[in-house]
């Protein structure tokens, strides 16, 4: 069951063009983001948030439009802006102080938890952390707070092999629980390792989105991995 | 809208919003152009806004399930705390100056605006050109604070200079009324200063939370 859709997103700027973007994101399912730098995936991510506002088109969260009950919908939502600074030298436990009063769902059992398992020290200052951890960081405020919905800006990226894994590993923990994760990446193997489904953007259009396995049936060669057909792809050299 | 207040004490604002609420006493200085100290508090909150913006404190507040109107709301009570405890500091100053220390040379020898209600009225109305300028101009875009500051110094030094001057024209001598002269008149421009901060406030909070609504972070 569908549970984000994404309805014919525009959002024009000077010099890029978000067209028609539509998509849907279902219970349950890791669903892999994915296009090269400046393809639109952050445009669509902060639309999604309602950060950016497009010039047409719709985002339903559970039913619900976005633009009308965003403080209802962002309550059952996380989300992970890539490795943003949030008041760098401030303690985290300080600021998850002030984030944690904003959830009712607040879990405290489930911060504590994923505290222990990102290896995260409350006292520490953003400034103290390497980019990984606070992707981590980021991750364990969307986390606490049983979201029904993570969506997460190349949460991988800045993290160490053992630590992506033990993300994806993550991913796939959430997913039994009926969570359905998003999140974009540009790095293919991420993708491959874990999601069910694939929405493919390039230049601001989306140029597939579907299970995993119908994207391969559909765009691969025979014997070429994921990351040769979307290399194929990007290059233009097209399904034949 | 309380948890929103509690961010801004605890993680927006520079301590220097703070210290420099102190400034309100510079209602005391004889021989000195008085309603500095209004402006040198809003320099103080001014610092705040430069620390939300290195802190990306602005879209971290955005993300968060609150009203993205309870966010601008959020910035104008904490900017508003700041003006009030000043403009305290600024009218215990009043008081003690044009009552105790009536008699001090200092103060009866005074060439610049004497610090009473006139004077505070207008401190009021420095403040609503900082909320009006300054907030509504950072509003517009949620990130460019120099524009709307530099403009607001040169609107807040017209009121000040405007302000100093008016108590020299023929027939308005009495704004410089010292001790409990004109104390009518006094309270009067002391209510209509308030009566300005409080309607231009409101306006340029409405207006910045429309704006707010419809940029792009």
């Amino acid at each position: 069951m569908a549970i984000v859709s994404i309805q014919k997103l525009n959002k024009t700027y000077p010099a890029f063009k978000l067209r028609d973007v539509s998509f849907e994101i279902e219970a349950g399912r890791i669903t892999g983001f994915i296009g090269r730098n400046g393809a639109g995936k952050t445009t669509t991510i902060k639309s999604m948030l309602n950060l950016v506002h497009p010039d047409s088109g719709d985002i339903v969260y559970f039913g619900k439009k976005l633009s009308e009950h965003e403080t209802e919908i962002k309550k059952h939502i996380g989300y992970s802006t890539g490795t943003v600074n949030w008041y760098p030298r401030k303690k985290l436990r300080d600021i998850i102080d002030i984030v944690k009063e904003c959830y009712d769902t607040w879990d405290e059992a489930a911060y504590r938890k994923y505290l222990g398992l990102f290896a995260l020290d409350e006292n520490k200052t953003a400034l103290e952390l390497s980019e990984g951890m606070k992707v981590k960081c980021n991750l364990l405020i969307a986390l606490s707070h049983n979201a029904e919905v993570l969506i997460l800006d190349e949460p991988t990226s800045g993290l160490d092999p053992f630590s992506r894994d033990e993300l994806l590993e993550l991913f796939k923990e959430l997913k039994r629980d009926g969570v359905a994760v998003f999140f974009s990446t540009h790095i293919i193997s991420d993708i491959e390792k874990c999601a069910d489904d694939i929405v493919y953007i390039s230049k601001g259009e989306i140029v597939a989105a579907a299970p995993k396995a119908e994207f391969s049936a559909r765009f691969s060669h025979e014997g070429e991995s994921l990351e040769e057909t979307f290399l194929r792809m990007e290059r233009g050299e097209g399904n034949d | 809208m309380t948890k929103l207040l509690r961010k801004e004490f605890k993680l927006s604002a520079s301590i220097l919003s703070f210290l420099f609420i102190l400034f309100g006493l510079m209602f005391f200085l004889p021989g000195y152009p008085v309603l500095c100290g209004a402006f040198f508090v809003t320099l103080g909150i001014f610092q705040s806004f430069q620390n939300a913006r290195e802190t990306n404190d602005i879209l971290f507040s955005a993300l968060l399930p609150v009203a993205k109107r309870d966010v601008v709301k959020g910035k104008y009570i904490f900017v508003c705390a700041i003006e009030l405890c000043s403009i305290l500091l600024m009218a215990g100053a009043m008081i003690v100056r044009m009552t105790a220390l009536a008699q001090a040379p200092v103060y009866t020898q005074n060439a610049l605006m004497n610090a009473n209600c006139f004077a505070l009225g207008m401190a009021f109305v420095v403040f609503a050109v900082f909320n009006s300028v300054f907030l509504g101009g950072f509003f517009k875009t949620a990130y460019k604070h120099g524009k709307p500051f530099v403009i607001y110094i040169v609107v807040a030094f017209i009121v000040i200079s405007i302000a100093e001057a008016a108590h020299y024209f023929p027939t308005l001598g009495w704004l410089n009324a010292f001790g409990t002269d004109y104390l009518a008149r006094q309270i009067l421009t002391l209510l209509a200063g308030l009566a300005v901060y409080v309607l231009i406030t409101l306006l340029s909070c409405r207006k910045a939370c429309e704006r707010f609504e419809k940029i792009d972070l």
